[in-house]
């Protein structure tokens, strides 16, 4: 590891200039995100341990794969500095791996490359992908707050919310509090792109920069939160939304709904008393809903967590628990609660993705919606009057 | 795709003026049953009265029911069986007529003298107050209308592309519907579904009970087509529901004697065809019971039975 590199005869490149199969290279990044593994060899199932993870310099973000790494110093924030890395490719997008062949160092981040945010080029939120980086947006802040979330070990503070400009809005994860309000125009630089629950996410952390701008023609980001719902069809079609409103009536509810157990530490869904992760458990007793909610122009599932199934249904999980006693099989109460759900007219907002079995969305808001009879009638009068 | 299908909101009249038919393909083939008026219909959303059920065939308890569903402009079958064990229980509980909603696969049924009737196989039921039934129904109505313009500006302009309708705010599955509208049904009365429709809009504004339909009662499209019978048999035939049976038999003995409690759809097709049901025939069983629910598919070729 302290190796001075022999840099003599590998070019130092950035990585936003990672080609694939043009021979060794040597990089300096910062670690963004890590984990430790190991592999089964074929040959003699012996086990070779490994670090994969990203590997960011300003200019972009490159997964990595680092074979026989050291059992310490590696840490996420760890600059370092790698002589004859190789670099692949995968999907499309260059990789980088560390070998025995590869002489890797800590660097100091002040040898990381300067880069001019003000420079970097400017992106409508529309156009960003995963694993994007180097750009700047000018965006609206529609909704902000902190949370308190767990890495590994530390309780962090992460500010997460939504941000928009005139293309679309995307979700937004900073790790670094730079006072966002809602309604503020900023220019955000440093940031990157990441898919999380099926969506992209732009993070920030320290590196970035937020500058407070005029709002020009930037979107006014509540009516971002109160636009009109949109046919299930054409969200489908776009393959989601950071943030969408759909409006339907509840035509089924999809297992498993109902009463749920889950994992008191990672609150995966418990089956046969064991978690997928931490395997025997007590399970602590949900209650959830997956409603499927129907436009007439397609469908969509709607995950509604406990306080929105509660709300919704009118029966509480202690509700449902004592009914459970006295009635002691679970299909009654999923079958209660669709009895109690179905034909209703619901408008969801939320994040929504679309995988295999369609479009899912997480509700931030679900309301009832009631038509008024009185107009809808005279409005269709009129559409009908020539044929009377 | 896989994707679910949607639940097109239709009134009965649409649904008994439908007699055209696609089968789907490939692996998993989804029969849409196509109005002309441009649903694509392979599951419905139904608003109206529905009548208390009868059973359908002789077994004892019955497996099979079926009850009768009016709207303001006109009537279909809606039956329930015991592969829908919650739609049978929702229409056993009906014993007066009550406004319901109802969601449900509609179902093709040509019989021997080549009269196409259609039904509708309740998935869901619910008894609804007159303020929801109307409601649902204003839907119904506004939805209808909007498909109706849909098949009657690609009826002027047919060359219209998909884009164009799209940016003025036709959703995907309407412009496919209301293109095999105007191709498969050359001729309709339409200015005659209008006037079923108005009837329905005197219902959304509040017009209680029975009423006289504004139109002619006769089928909407002029096509040739004996007056409808009375609510006609959509069950399975007999034969239909002995092949079902064996074949949920086998996939119990199977799937009980099985390690992971799959049945192998290779056994099953494998012993069922030592019992005459071959090919085409007991590809069409699984399909039927795919899609009433009664058995599932989560990895291909292992089947059980779904609770």
């Amino acid at each position: 590891m302290a190796d001075e590199p022999d840099a003599a005869s590998v070019p130092e490149v950035r990585l936003r200039d990672l080609r694939p199969g043009g021979g060794p290279v040597e990089v300096l990044g910062r670690v963004v995100s890590f984990s430790r593994r190991e592999v089964t060899r074929r040959s003699d199932g012996g086990r070779r341990p490994l670090v994969s993870g990203l590997l960011s310099d300003g200019t972009a973000s490159v997964r990595f794969t680092w074979w026989d790494p050291p059992a310490e110093g590696i840490e996420r924030g760890t600059v370092l500095r790698a002589v004859g890395a190789e670099v692949g490719e995968f999907r499309g997008r260059p990789e980088l791996t560390f070998s025995w062949k590869t002489k890797i160092g800590p660097a100091s981040p002040a040898e990381l490359p300067k880069v001019d945010t003000e420079e970097s080029p400017r992106r409508r939120v529309a156009e960003l992908t995963a694993a994007d980086e180097g750009f700047r947006v000018e965006v609206r802040v529609a909704r902000i707050a902190p949370r308190s979330v767990s890495v590994g070990e530390e309780r962090r503070i992460v500010h997460e919310g939504l941000v928009a400009d005139a293309s679309g809005a995307i979700a937004l994860s900073s790790w670094s509090d730079f006072g966002l309000k809602v309604g503020e125009a900023v220019r955000i630089a440093g940031g990157y792109v990441r898919v999380f629950r099926g969506r992209p996410q732009l993070v920030l952390d320290e590196r970035s920069t937020v500058v407070r701008i005029e709002p020009g023609d930037l979107p006014d980001p509540a009516r971002l939160l109160r636009a009109p719902p949109r046919p299930i069809a054409d969200v489908e079609d776009e393959g989601g939304g950071a943030s969408v409103a759909l409006e339907g009536i509840v035509v089924g509810l999809i297992p498993p709904s109902g009463l749920v157990y889950r994992c008191p530490t990672c609150r995966r869904a418990v089956t046969s008393g064991l978690c997928r992760l931490h395997g025997a458990v007590d399970g602590v007793a949900d209650l959830r809903a997956r409603i499927v909610l129907d436009d007439g122009t397609g469908s969509a599932t709607v995950a509604a967590d406990r306080d929105a199934t509660e709300r919704l249904w009118g029966v509480t999980l202690a509700e449902v628990l004592r009914r459970l006693k006295e009635q002691p099989d679970p299909s009654l109460i999923s079958e209660q609660m669709l009895e109690a759900l179905f034909g209703r007219r619901l408008r969801v907002r939320g994040p929504a993705t679309r995988d295999d079995f369609g479009l899912t969305i997480v509700p931030e808001s679900i309301e009832t919606v009631d038509i008024d009879l009185d107009s809808t009638a005279e409005e269709l009068a009129v559409r009908l009057g020539g044929t009377g | 795709m896989a994707l679910r299908e949607l639940a097109w909101r239709v009134t009965a009249r649409e649904l008994e003026s439908s007699l055209e038919e696609e089968k789907g393909e490939g692996e998993r083939p989804v029969a849409h049953l196509l109005s002309p008026f441009g649903a694509r219909m392979n599951r419905v959303l139904l608003a109206g009265t529905l009548t208390p059920p009868e059973p359908v065939g002789r077994d004892e308890p019955a497996t099979f029911w079926r009850a009768r569903f009016t709207d303001p402009t006109g009537a279909i079958a809606v039956t329930a069986g015991s592969f829908q064990p919650r739609a049978m229980a929702q229409m056993r509980s009906v014993s007066a007529a009550r406004p319901s909603v109802i969601v449900g696969k509609v179902h093709r049924y040509e019989g021997r003298d080549a009269i196409a009737h259609i039904s509708v196989r309740a998935e869901s039921i619910r008894a609804v107050g007159e303020t929801e039934e109307r409601a649902v129904l204003a839907e119904i109505v506004r939805q209808t209308l909007d498909r109706l313009d849909l098949v009657e500006r690609i009826e002027k302009e047919p060359g219209v592309p998909d884009a164009t309708l799209r940016s003025g705010g036709a959703p995907g599955p309407w412009i496919r519907g209301a293109r095999d509208a105007v191709r498969r049904y050359p001729t309709v009365d339409r200015a005659a579904f209008r006037r079923a429709l108005v009837a329905a809009l005197r219902r959304v504004a509040g017009d209680s009970g029975p009423q006289p339909l504004a139109g002619p009662s006769s089928p909407a499209v002029k096509v040739t087509r004996e007056p409808a019978a009375p609510p006609p048999l959509s069950a399975p035939t007999p034969g239909e529901r002995a092949d079902e049976s064996i074949f949920l038999e086998f996939v119990d003995e199977l799937s009980d004697q099985s390690v992971d409690g799959y049945a192998d759809l290779k056994d099953v097709l494998e012993r069922i065809a030592q019992r005459g049901v071959r090919g085409d025939r007991a590809e069409a069983v699984l399909n039927r019971l795919e899609e009433a629910g009664a058995i599932e598919e989560p990895i291909v070729g292992k089947l059980r039975r779904a609770d």
